[in-house]
């Protein structure tokens, strides 16, 4: 049984995970291809990298334009993909289980739970392990491709310690789902964990005397030792496993001291917690009470926790990042100094030394994205939400036809862009406010149109395959693939001026590559992000109007 | 309103892909009457009642509820409808109180009072969450929601399922009182002691073709009795073999147990040419009739366990050989 069980988990995983690996690759393979049809005028650019640069990047100029790439690869996206991967398996393991009504059957056989979690747990390790390798040698094969030579990086050193970054984050998951029984939270702390650490990695540094705690974080495992460029640092290796292994103990240990549960009902530890006044009044506002209104108070009250967590989050950084800048202006200025101006622009980083520089590459570039894209492909999956939840049928028995119902949850979506938008803008402004930073609110208003009209098109395409399909496991596959390869076209592809109408082909594009907080708004730019969500949500409810039903 | 038939399907065919699920199948319900919906698994129910909710959409053929056509008309079709899925699945975030109002916003003109008497009725708690609800407790918010705004037709599917037997008799006396205003109520089960109890008419499905549809009295009265025969001297059961509407003819003893359809007569004639000592007759229970209705499944089901038969007599004794128990 737990041969089977092990295989099952895998099979049930492998499609998701290939697609999350074809992925990086197609982002790897048009990196490099826009870096090598540079030329030496590349090259040119990455001979005068700064060393902080090339630290934080982990690579090296002899490694030439393909270092840099998979650097990228390495020590951003890679792990962001890989360690998700995990997470979403970590967090389905056993949690999952339960929540499906699967977990009588399984635990009806005469088997173990520890039986039944070490299958679940040797399944993740086999996929998130696989991944990473098969990224890894997808990234050789887009080398040879463009022909570029990568015999100065340690791509099997790279791989191993991504593979142990990622394995940990889903034994996170995976020992919370264990433990809790709770598949939101386990994946909701490992992933905000993740993001923490990718922010605490980033940002510490550039604080004097804070340089050391960012070790704290396993983020700091993937480029903090730059095993890309000295080989695998074998003592980083060793204590994150340990920890992994800690972690895998804490799910045997939680699992084997908890009622199993099936279906929807509140894990115990819940209801303990929601007996504490202090936390029910959280909670309730947190995920609550779910409104009754009307099906758009409905739909929005459902993505509530995400969209208080990724709004709120946002206004926060984004507030922060005012004080911070000018906090750390003398210490940005220096390293900024030493960059030069054309190759800042070229990975898509704007001039640090300036505060809309600042903003734009610390959090228009990467963070605000994610949020947006978090909170709005949420609201755009809510349509097929419906059907994977089987709501549909007593829904549609009230006297409200699909066209009404599709309208309402895009509706839902455009209002949750709106708020997402006005978030960028409203944390940006009162940053600028308080540290006095002198932005244009104009072109701050700017940055925050340009994100409505991103989370638009992003939760547009959850929108339209969800109503095509049904399913929202397509709704989320089919906006994240969206969202990571136009970023990756946006920020790869477009830095070759020969290839930059093909960048024209991502929303990131016409989302940031104007600067808006630099530049201000190019109207034509708002109306092809507006315009095509119009057309992707119309092709949605076109398309649901028309077929048949799910659930 | 008009007067037209309370649910009709015309020639409805409905194919996935190279499997027809449902195949050409016409249907008629009038007003006023509880009608019974049955058949195996698979057989067609649900890709049926889906179609008449416009939730699948007929490969050919029509679906009309109260005259109205369920695609063109789906909106008015369901200010007037109610209905209650298989398998019910709600909002878990919502508690049972919320679902209704959730559900009764949606369609408005919902009377509160009726809603509150329904719940009294089924005994539902709608204070707690839905997720945290029995399946038995969610399934009387899903009754509650199909009767809320008195519809004049009422689709459900399974509705029992879950219930324990006290509210299945509350409910089912509810559905006796609802149709006697007029009202129709179209009820698909596997329970068929369900449908006997409380049906007017009965609607056979199988493999997706309508096979019969007939009135629960009418029913019982045409279909197999069951006739108890005692001889004095045993009789061989071959002497009934070609008698007209007689099956499933059994001798134990002087004793022949027989089904038979139709008038008693051609098998009296055969059976008092001998010296018949009594005659017992009773209807036949419309699970009897349901597998009547079913016979080939039935057939094919007792060829696989007559073919697996030697196997398990084989097993047998291998283990009794062995001495081992497994």
């Amino acid at each position: 049984m737990l041969h089977s069980l092990y295989l099952k988990t895998v099979r049930d995983r492998w499609l998701s995970a290939s697609v999350g690996v074809a992925s990086l690759f197609l982002v790897a393979w048009m990196g490099l291809w826009a870096y090598a049809g540079m030329g030496d005028e590349a090259l040119k650019f990455i001979a005068t990298m700064p060393p902080a640069y090339k630290s934080l990047t982990g690579t090296t100029a002899d490694a030439g334009v393909a270092g840099l790439m998979l650097g990228q690869m390495f020590n951003f996206l890679g792990p962001f993909v890989i360690a998700g991967i995990g997470i979403s398996m970590g967090a389905g393991a056993i949690a999952g289980e339960e929540s499906r009504r699967t977990m009588s059957v399984l635990s009806s056989v005469p088997r173990s739970r520890s039986g039944l979690l070490a299958s679940k747990g040797l399944a993740i390790a086999t996929i998130v392990t696989l991944s990473s390798a098969v990224a890894s040698l997808s990234y050789l094969l887009g080398v040879a491709i463009v022909g570029e030579d990568i015999r100065s990086l340690d791509l099997v050193a790279g791989t191993a310690h991504l593979t142990a970054v990622a394995l940990f984050y889903a034994t996170v998951a995976f020992a919370i789902g264990a433990a809790t029984g709770l598949k939101g939270l386990a994946s909701g702390v490992a992933t905000g964990y993740l993001v923490l650490s990718f922010l605490a990695v980033g940002f510490l540094p550039l604080f004097s005397g804070w340089e050391s705690v960012a070790k704290f974080f396993p983020w700091y495992v993937l480029n903090g030792s730059q095993p890309l460029v000295d080989g695998i640092v074998w003592a980083q290796i060793a204590i994150l496993l340990s920890l992994t292994a800690v972690l895998a103990f804490g799910a045997w240990w939680g699992i084997n001291r908890r009622d199993l549960r099936e279906g929807e009902s509140r894990a115990p530890v819940v209801i303990r917690l929601k007996s504490n006044p202090r936390f029910a009044v959280i909670s309730a506002r947190l995920s609550g009470a779910g409104s009754a209104r009307s099906i758009v108070a409905k739909t929005l009250s459902d993505v509530r926790a995400v969209t208080i967590i990724a709004g709120g989050g946002l206004f926060l950084l984004l507030v922060v990042m005012g004080p911070m800048f000018t906090a750390m202006a003398d210490s940005l200025g220096n390293i900024v100094d030493a960059m030069p101006q054309a190759l800042l622009a070229m990975v898509g980083f704007a001039d640090y030394s300036s505060p809309t520089g600042w903003y734009h590459g610390e959090a228009l570039s990467v963070t605000a994205p994610v949020a947006i894209s978090v909170v709005t492909i949420a609201a755009g999956m809510a349509l097929a939400r419906e059907e994977a939840n089987r709501t549909i049928a007593i829904l549609l028995s009230a006297p409200i036809s699909r066209y009404a119902v599709a309208w309402r949850k895009a509706a839902v979506l455009a209002l949750l862009a709106t708020l997402m938008g006005v978030v960028v803008f409203g944390g940006i402004a009162v940053g600028n406010l308080i540290a006095g930073l002198g932005m244009d609110y104009s072109h701050i208003a700017t940055a925050g149109l340009l994100s409505i009209g991103l989370g638009c098109v992003l939760g547009a395409v959850a929108f339209l395959a969800g109503a095509l399909s049904g399913k929202t496991s397509i709704a989320m596959g089919s906006a994240t693939g969206v969202a990571i390869l136009g970023w990756g076209i946006n920020s790869f592809v477009a830095v070759n001026p020969d290839l930059e109408g093909y960048a024209r082909l991502s929303p990131f594009y016409y989302y940031a590559n104007n600067f808006p907080l630099e530049n201000g708004l190019i109207w034509w730019h708002l109306v092809v992000l507006i315009g095509a969500a119009a057309v992707l949500v119309s092709g949605g409810v076109w398309g649901y109007a028309r077929r048949d039903l799910r659930g | 309103m008009n007067d037209s038939p309370a649910i009709e399907t015309i020639g409805l065919t409905k194919k996935f892909g190279d499997f027809t699920a449902v195949d050409d199948v016409s249907l008629h319900i009038e007003r006023g009457e509880i009608v019974g919906f049955l058949g195996p698994n698979g057989a067609g129910k649900s890709t049926t009642i889906k179609s008449i909710l416009d939730l699948i959409r007929p490969t050919s053929g029509r679906c009309e509820v109260l005259g109205m056509d369920s695609r063109r008309d789906a909106v008015e079709i369901r200010r007037h409808l109610g209905f209650l899925p298989a398998d019910l699945a709600l909002y878990p975030n919502l508690t049972g109180h919320q679902t209704i109002e959730f559900l009764g916003n949606l369609r408005g003109g919902v009377d509160w009072t009726w809603v509150g008497s329904l719940a009294e009725r089924f005994d539902a708690d709608l204070s707690k969450k839905v997720a945290e609800y029995s399946s038995g407790n969610r399934q009387k918010i899903g009754l509650i929601q199909a009767f809320m705004h008195r519809p004049t037709v009422v689709i459900l599917d399974e509705p029992i399922a879950g219930l324990d037997p006290l509210v299945q008799l509350e409910f089912h006396s509810l559905m006796r009182k609802y149709v006697q205003q007029g009202n129709t109520i179209f009820l698909s089960s596997h329970t068929i002691s369900e449908v006997e109890r409380v049906a007017d008419r009965v609607a056979f499905i199988r493999r997706g073709h309508l096979i019969a549809v007939e009135r629960m009295s009418e029913l019982q009265d045409k279909a197999l009795r069951r006739i108890t025969l005692e001889f004095a001297q045993p009789v061989p059961p071959s002497i009934f073999d070609e008698v007209e509407g007689v099956h499933e003819v059994t001798a134990t003893g002087a004793t022949i147990t027989a089904q038979y359809e139709g008038t008693m007569t051609p098998l009296l004639q055969v059976a008092t040419a001998h010296d018949v000592v009594s005659i017992s007759s009773a209807s036949v229970d419309l699970d009897q009739i349901f597998l009547e209705f079913y016979r080939d499944e039935v057939e094919a089901v007792e060829a696989v366990e007559a073919a697996n038969e030697p196997d398990r007599e084989e097993a047998v004794r291998d283990e009794a050989g062995s001495g081992e128990v497994t």
